[in-house]
């Protein structure tokens, strides 16, 4: 089964930007709500659970359109794809209308026990087949398309006979899904691998990609470590206007997770890139007839 | 190597707590700045310290009576022999309390833990479907009538000193060792909170007997002693308090069950 690329429901125009639903914010989110555009909720945090997280995301929800992103879906793992798992994923997606349903082209899992981490691939042709199978369950399961979001990785399988944005558009094309671009791990990853981020995003598809990620990093030395604790770096924004410039202001997620400050710190990070991208909409604008 | 042979290495590099794996520059691209041994650390680092970070979150009491030290070490233990079985990150500490049982912790300090396994269990459960309310009950249907409790609801044997240690205060060492007999503890969900209470031991039987599936009649009987007025006033009390805390999601209608 196929599913038409513009499935989910649409943003509302003009809405862009949206931040990460947080345990440490719900007093906030449950008393104020939250001001951004939209709002990103990790799945695994909702799924199969009731009590005062998911009344927070019925709250939020009821405000605003919420994307759904997932972090132990493990779409490149050996391990078979769980069917509890993909029916809460399911169930969750339609009982809050989620507006996009998103995971990580990684794997995960391992002999049956999930790593809660985000492992590199080894870009080869086998594991584009094994993926791209994958995926297409996973779609038929939801009965829509899936996102997926490119890693920060800190080391290269020898066996790899693709680039990380060859195999990524690949698997994408092959199995009819979206990419969710994640501006502050191509940076880390081009810093810790050697390669420029401008060609990263030069050679993705560029009707594929249909959300941005940024979030902050951290210089441990001899490489960047991505633990979204801090705001988004000078050259991530940067890499931004270059994404805006190729792909279109596409909805975008600011996303903070260490050292997690209040919820205005986020929301004043978040109106840094509307400020871009609505700079970037207008400078369309203008150039259409 | 196939795909399956380099996702079982590199898990076997990511999750080993002895030390790097042979033959990790044939698999791994290194650089001069970042040996491939050196990348795999950072994988093998942040797996560990990830999973401590999520059971520290759930057995944040259980650590301040362990200390920093004893709770990582304990809790590095643990997760090499314990990997998550769950995609959320927080029920990493499943069989935790039991480990600290069998590696000779305390019974407190198990029993501390237990407490806050529980809950975590509380807090993340489904919402009940509905709750009951007293008013469900046909007093033609009383005896008939059996309790369905909420998902959030559950109950525990502990050491009493388990609640206090729970609310901060401080034991000394001679007093963690020491054996007290059991307390029973109901932990649930009412209003997004996660509430905590010791109970009596009839109670306690009420509650074992209908959540077995016993009818009302049936759970009543635990509290004939033989003072008609007295016994119903206990029973009334106890189910009366069950409906006020919001444990009881249905009131169920049908045929007694042997027990």
């Amino acid at each position: 089964m196929r599913r038409p690329a513009n499935q989910e429901p649409p943003l509302s125009a003009g809405a862009l930007v949206g931040l990460g639903l947080r345990v440490q914010h719900y007093d906030a989110l449950s008393s104020h709500g939250l001001r951004a555009d939209f709002a990103e909720a990790i799945s695994e945090n909702f799924m199969g659970r009731g009590g005062r997280a998911f009344s927070v995301l019925e709250r939020v929800r009821s405000d605003m359109p919420v994307a759904l992103h997932g972090v132990s879906l493990s779409i490149g793992g050996m391990d078979p794809l769980p069917d509890t798992y993909l029916s809460q994923l399911a169930e969750l997606a339609t009982r809050i209308t989620a507006f996009s349903v998103s995971d990580h082209l990684c794997f995960g899992t391992f002999g049956g026990h999930y790593a809660h981490d985000l492992w590199p691939l080894p870009y080869t042709e086998e594991a584009l087949e094994h993926v791209v199978a994958r995926v297409q369950r996973v779609q038929d399961r939801l009965g829509r398309q899936l996102l997926l979001e490119n890693v920060s990785s800190y080391v290269e399988y020898r066996a790899s006979t693709l680039s990380e944005w060859e195999f990524l558009s690949e698997v994408v094309t092959r199995a009819d899904a979206g990419i969710l671009l994640d501006l502050n791990n191509v940076f880390v990853s081009a810093q810790n691998h050697g390669f420029l981020p401008a060609e990263y995003l030069a050679a993705l598809p560029r009707e594929r990609v249909r959300q941005f990620h940024l979030a902050g990093h951290s210089d441990a030395g001899s490489y960047l470590f991505d633990d979204h604790g801090s705001p988004v770096s000078a050259p991530v924004f940067r890499l931004y206007e270059q994404a805006l410039e190729r792909f279109g202001p596409l909805p975008t997620i600011v996303e903070w997770d260490e050292r997690l400050p209040e919820l205005p710190v986020l929301e004043a990070e978040a109106d840094r890139a509307r400020a871009l991208s609505n700079a970037r909409q207008a400078a369309f604008r203008e150039r259409e007839p | 190597m196939k795909l399956a042979e380099l996702q079982r290495y590199f898990a076997s590099a990511a999750t080993s707590g002895s030390g790097p794996l042979p033959e990790l520059e044939r698999v791994f691209f290194g650089s001069k700045q970042l040996s491939a041994q050196a990348r795999l650390a950072i994988y093998n680092r942040a797996y560990f310290y990830r999973l401590l970070d999520a059971l520290a979150s759930v057995f944040g009491h259980t650590k301040r009576l362990l200390g920093e030290l004893e709770f990582e070490r304990l809790g590095l233990a643990y997760l090499s022999r314990h990997p998550s079985e769950h995609p959320a990150v927080e029920r990493i500490g499943r069989a935790f309390p039991e480990y600290l049982r069998v590696t000779g912790a305390p019974p407190l300090i198990v029993d501390l833990a237990s407490l806050e396994w529980a809950r975590l269990c509380a807090l993340v459960a489904p919402n009940p479907a509905s709750i009951a309310s007293v008013h469900a009950i046909q007093p033609s249907q009383f005896p008939e009538a059996r309790l369905r409790f909420v998902p959030s609801l559950h109950w525990l044997e502990l050491d009493p000193r388990v609640l206090s240690a729970f609310a901060g205060e401080q034991l000394d060492s001679s007093a963690v060792a020491a054996l007290q007999p059991a307390c029973r503890v109901a932990i649930w969900r009412s209003q997004h909170v996660v509430m905590q209470q010791a109970v009596a031991d009839c109670e306690w039987q009420a509650f074992s007997h209908a959540a077995s599936g016993a009818t009302l009649s049936q759970v009543c009987s635990v509290f004939d002693s033989g003072s008609a007025a007295e016994d119903v006033q206990r029973a009334f009390r106890v189910l009366s308090g069950w409906f006020a805390r919001n444990w009881l999601e249905k009131v169920e209608h049908g045929q007694a069950l042997a027990i």
